[in-house]
């Protein structure tokens, strides 16, 4: 249910985008999304708050939830490696591009200035893409692997937009491992991008 | 960092005054912000001055580029989740809320 609402909120979009709105309405968006992403956050802290029993779960997770993070990250480097193999790019445009993991608006303007406009395009695009199809496949994952995998998908999206899908498909404690695990995806995005692409070029 | 702050004291709320009763209208409030801000995104996409002709050139490539990144994550994350972090049986599907 929920993803056919997102795929036609998407495809909705794209066409009132492409053909309907003129430029001012979409400027309007920005901060439509931003004010839409606190109310979310607010009521997501809400359902986070009202549940009595994440506390005591968070007392049961040490480091280890750090695991998650990691394993986002080395697999995104691995997928940009393996990516540039299909696409027959460089390694450095690749590899920039997939450390993204899923924060399309700094990614494109990073990899822009350090590979081009073209490569920032694909940045941004493909970091948004990200965002997009962890929301779609969410649920699938939530039934085929476990609960923390869900998170593995949304990458550095895990703290804010991807969340609600992520507490509908798991538990409420998994939301705050969730949240640490974007906000130390977001952390380590501004560096690791640079860092790849001057390393692999 | 913004976000952060409000989710917290969106957990204050819940924690301290939040009716019970109200936790189903909560829910479909978050299934309501979702759709606007997915669709947003859409609008953004769309109205990219090019949007076409750079999905026909480099759409695909895009695509790929998130999709091979995220397998990898998914396996990786699953591997080391399986083997380091404790499991637990509870799960939940579509619409259901927990007790």
């Amino acid at each position: 249910m929920m993803v056919i609402i997102a795929i036609l909120a998407l495809i909705v979009g794209v066409l009132c985008g492409l053909f309907l709105f003129t430029d001012n309405i979409v400027i309007m968006f920005d901060s439509i999304s931003n004010i839409t992403l606190y109310i979310l956050m607010l009521s997501v802290g809400i359902a986070v708050g009202g549940n009595k029993l994440i506390l005591k779960k968070m007392r049961e997770y040490n480091l280890t939830v750090l695991f998650i993070p990691f394993g986002i990250i080395v697999g995104s480097i691995i997928g940009g490696f393996v990516s540039a193999f299909i696409l027959n790019m460089t390694f450095a445009d690749t590899v920039s591009i997939s450390c993204g993991l899923g924060w399309y608006s700094l990614s494109g303007i990073l990899v822009s200035d350090l590979a081009g406009a073209q490569a920032g395009t694909i940045a941004f695009l493909s970091n948004l893409f990200r965002e997009i199809i962890s929301f779609m496949i969410i649920p699938i994952i939530a039934k085929i692997t476990n609960e923390y995998t869900v998170i593995a998908p949304a990458g550095a999206t895990s703290e804010d937009t991807t969340l609600p899908m992520i507490m509908k498909y798991t538990r409420e404690d998994i939301v705050i491992i969730s949240v640490i695990n974007g906000m130390l995806c977001s952390a380590v995005v501004p560096f690791i991008i640079p860092m790849m692409y001057n390393l692999l070029k | 960092m913004t976000v952060i702050i409000i989710m917290v004291i969106g957990i204050i709320i819940g924690l301290k005054i939040f009716p019970e009763k109200w936790h189903k209208k909560n829910q479909h409030l978050q299934v309501v912000c979702v759709a606007i801000l997915i669709f947003s995104m859409g609008v953004k996409l769309g109205s990219r001055d090019n949007f076409l002709k750079e999905i026909s050139e480099i759409g695909l490539s895009s695509l790929i580029l998130a999709i091979v990144p995220i397998l990898f994550s998914v396996i990786f994350v699953y591997i080391l989740t399986e083997k380091y972090l404790k499991k637990t049986d509870v799960k939940k599907h579509e619409g259901e809320i927990e007790e």
